[in-house]
């Protein structure tokens, strides 16, 4: 088992083997470079092939959720310019609460009325229990703060908010899901509740401040699951909702202000037609390169 | 044939008294250079109180720069101030030519790039693959690639890790020679009267970390307890996943069949491999795995994941390779225990004392250095230009480093004049009895 036997005519050279073993190969330089080399590489192998229209409506969902937070900032004004009283603040809570539930059961073939009411009501009595609660605490937080910096901060916050934010899942998810939400969305989750406690913050009684709270936090905490479910159940009816919902939101801010509506539009426009037709372009220049020196990876789940 | 002498200079953050595969490869080169009649000087970092010139065995000067380590045994990487030194002792010394290894040693690049603006012939070593995607690696290829542009050779030590290199710097590849590293056969002899085979002893010795395949260990012991009856485990090592194997010890009632020895000095391993029949390596990526020439030069049978080079380090009758999965893992350790009998570790010992030299490594990087040296010094200019080529925005910026360097190093050359430095004079120990290197140094 030889391998370095000259071979009986001189001009017949061995081949030349990959290995490391055993010296210089005779004929061959230490620096000699294969035909072979580099043959274990694999370019771009994870690379997705992406097409124009389908990435304009994966982006639809991203614009779906800029203008629910673009509905919950009109209602916070609204409320804080006194437009709406917090009677009907409290029908809008109401009604959202009503037709999520409505939405949850229609979407969900798995849910029964009845763990519907044993898991998310029960929890949802609670929750709204213990805001009627605390409500005292969240109106006389900020009273030393000026209203400039509770501006700056809320904005700032909603910002990280919607940085941060998951728009491929909900973080609260449907009962039965394993999948543990990543840092940056438990951080835009806390963002968007502090935010809300500041405006909160500004009111001036007590229903007022429980009744934002409810209002925000159902949006924050709840509106992506129920536009998760509404995505997992059809395609099209997400499609509908979304574009109706954009164009509810445009119709409203053109309302309050001309500017933030031209401001809304570009926006939106930027993110669903913009971006797409950027990403694709930029797709061209990516080179992924893999090759037998790349960690090996587990085939079986680590429990840490 | 009258071969030139050389005075080298090998610079790393990683040399003794650290334990590790640079470390020792620096170590053995050095010393089978001197017995080749070379001159070497070893430049590292402080380790704790040892800080300044020590010398070693074979006249092995090291010069511990007393800089601290501030991460990873890396010393804190300060560009222009450590010039000066180094430019002390390349001139103190009258060095011919540097050797840096490991991109990842800060000391190393800027030994380097110091040498290069002084004029100096650079060779650099790479240990390690580093993969592409990840934020660390980026910015170590964007070094590494600094670095290499002036360089005029490259060794790596795997043809994996010539590809990697190549792929990550850029060089042509006819520039990068395949040097892999050696084991000390002398150290690692299989013991004199067998163990006994009634009774199979698998021997594991490796940081218990994620990299290194704990996970693999955790699924893979209690299969193959279950399948041979006649089977025991020893592990040797620490680190964080030992939890982990010790929970599986105690959940599948293992404690007489698998022994924990907890961290193994060096001194120590050679009497824990020679206690065993198989080598078990699980590690998911590697380098250059120096631990299975080791165990190869003990007479162990090694079975190892087929990963990083792995498959190139040892001829198919003495390494039985698998993919990183239990079920395959399981399977080769079968074959194994079914190729033992036909296993003689003397015999192994003796192949692989012929497989592997230290000697032959130092002949090899020799060749190396005449190539280097052969390599026409052109001016500044066209040096310096070749950095505008590692890309649109890093080429300017390593252009400007290395006009800057080249100013700080006229300025020192005004201030502390060449011929200021005390040049020092050779050292001739009596037992090298080589009468060329006696008559060459005055």
């Amino acid at each position: 088992m030889d391998h370095h036997l000259a071979s009986d005519s001189p001009q017949v050279r061995p081949r030349w083997r990959k290995v490391a073993y055993g010296g210089m190969q005779p004929g061959f330089d230490d620096n000699h470079t294969d035909e072979s080399f580099l043959e274990g590489m694999v370019m771009n192998a994870n690379v997705v092939r992406r097409d124009m229209l389908k990435v304009m409506l994966d982006s639809v969902s991203i614009s779906e959720y800029l203008c629910i937070v673009a509905l919950v900032v009109l209602v916070w004004t609204y409320t804080l310019e006194s437009t709406i009283d917090e009677n009907r603040l409290l029908c809008i809570d109401v009604s959202l609460l009503v037709l999520g539930f409505l939405i949850l059961l229609f979407t969900q073939e798995k849910i029964s009325l009845s763990i519907l009411v044993h898991h998310y009501f029960l929890n949802i009595s609670f929750f709204i229990m213990g805001l009627y609660v605390l409500a005292p605490i969240y109106q006389t937080l900020t009273r030393s703060i000026s209203s400039d910096s509770i501006w700056a901060l809320t904005v700032s916050l909603l910002v990280i908010h919607l940085f941060l934010h998951d728009y491929s899942e909900s973080t609260v998810n449907a009962p039965g899901a394993l999948k543990n939400p990543a840092l940056t969305s438990c951080i835009s989750v806390n963002a968007s509740v502090v935010a809300s406690v500041f405006i909160a913050s500004r009111l001036p009684s007590r229903l007022h401040v429980f009744a934002i709270m409810l209002f925000s936090l159902q949006v924050f905490l709840f509106g992506p699951l129920v536009t998760y479910c509404i995505k997992k159940y059809s395609f099209r009816l997400h499609l509908c909702f979304s574009i109706s919902l954009m164009v509810v939101t445009l119709s409203f801010v053109y309302m309050l202000h001309c500017l933030l509506f031209v401001l809304l539009l570009s926006l939106l426009v930027f993110v669903n037609v913009v971006c797409p037709y950027w990403l694709i372009r930029i797709q061209e220049y990516k080179f992924e390169i893999n090759g037998p020196w790349d960690e090996a990876k587990l085939c079986f789940a680590i429990t840490d | 044939m009258d071969r030139k002498k050389y005075r080298i200079m090998m610079v790393s953050d990683f040399f003794y008294p650290n334990f590790g595969g640079v470390e020792n490869h620096i170590y053995y080169l050095s010393q089978c250079l001197l017995k080749l009649g070379h001159k070497v000087v070893v430049v590292t970092h402080a380790y704790g109180n040892r800080s300044g010139v020590r010398y070693m065995t074979g006249g092995l000067k090291v010069y511990y720069v007393p800089w601290r380590p501030f991460v990873m045994q890396n010393s804190f990487p300060t560009l222009f101030p450590s010039l000066p030194i180094i430019r002390t002792i390349l001139i103190r010394e009258r060095i011919t030519i540097v050797h840096g290894h490991q991109a990842f040693s800060t000391l190393c690049h800027e030994a380097l790039m110091h040498s290069r603006t002084m004029g100096y012939r650079v060779v650099f070593t790479d240990h390690s693959l580093y993969g592409f995607s990840d934020a660390g690696s980026i910015h170590m290829n964007k070094v590494l690639q600094f670095t290499l542009a002036d360089v005029s050779q490259a060794i790596c030590v795997l043809h994996t890790s010539k590809e990697n290199t190549v792929l990550r710097s850029g060089l042509p590849p006819e520039k990068v020679f395949v040097i892999p590293n050696a084991v000390d056969t002398a150290m690692f002899k299989p013991a004199v009267v067998q163990p006994s085979r009634s009774e199979i002893v698998i021997v594991v010795i490796s940081r218990l970390v994620y990299r290194k395949g704990a996970d693999l260990l955790v699924e893979v012991i209690p299969d193959v307890c279950r399948l041979h009856p006649n089977v025991r485990f020893i592990v040797g090592g620490d680190g964080p996943k030992r939890v982990w194997l010790e929970e599986m010890r105690e959940k599948h009632s293992l404690q007489d069949r698998v022994e924990m020895l907890g961290a193994v000095p060096h001194a120590q391993v050679r009497s824990v491999l020679i206690s065993g029949h198989i080598f078990l390596n699980s590690s998911l990526t590697e380098a250059f795995c120096i631990a299975i020439l080791e165990a190869a030069s003990c007479g162990l049978l090694t079975v190892s994941t087929r990963v990083g080079g792995v498959p190139e380090v040892l001829p198919d009758d003495m390494i039985i390779l698998a993919e990183p999965d239990p079920g395959d893992m399981v399977l080769a350790i079968e074959r194994a225990i079914s190729m033992l009998p036909k296993v003689d570790p003397q015999v192994m010992h003796h192949r692989m004392r012929e497989l592997y030299n230290w000697h032959d490594v130092a002949k090899r990087t020799e060749i190396v250095y005449d190539r280097t040296l052969k390599c026409p010094n052109q001016n500044l200019l066209v040096r310096v230009s070749r950095y505008l080529y590692c890309g649109v925005w890093a080429g300017k910026l390593f252009f400007v480093v290395m006009i800057v360097d080249f100013l700080f190093w006229r300025l020192l050359e005004l201030w502390q004049p060449a011929e200021d430095i005390e040049e020092m004079p050779d050292l001739t120990l009596p037992h090298i009895s080589n009468k060329e290197t006696l008559q060459k140094t005055e």
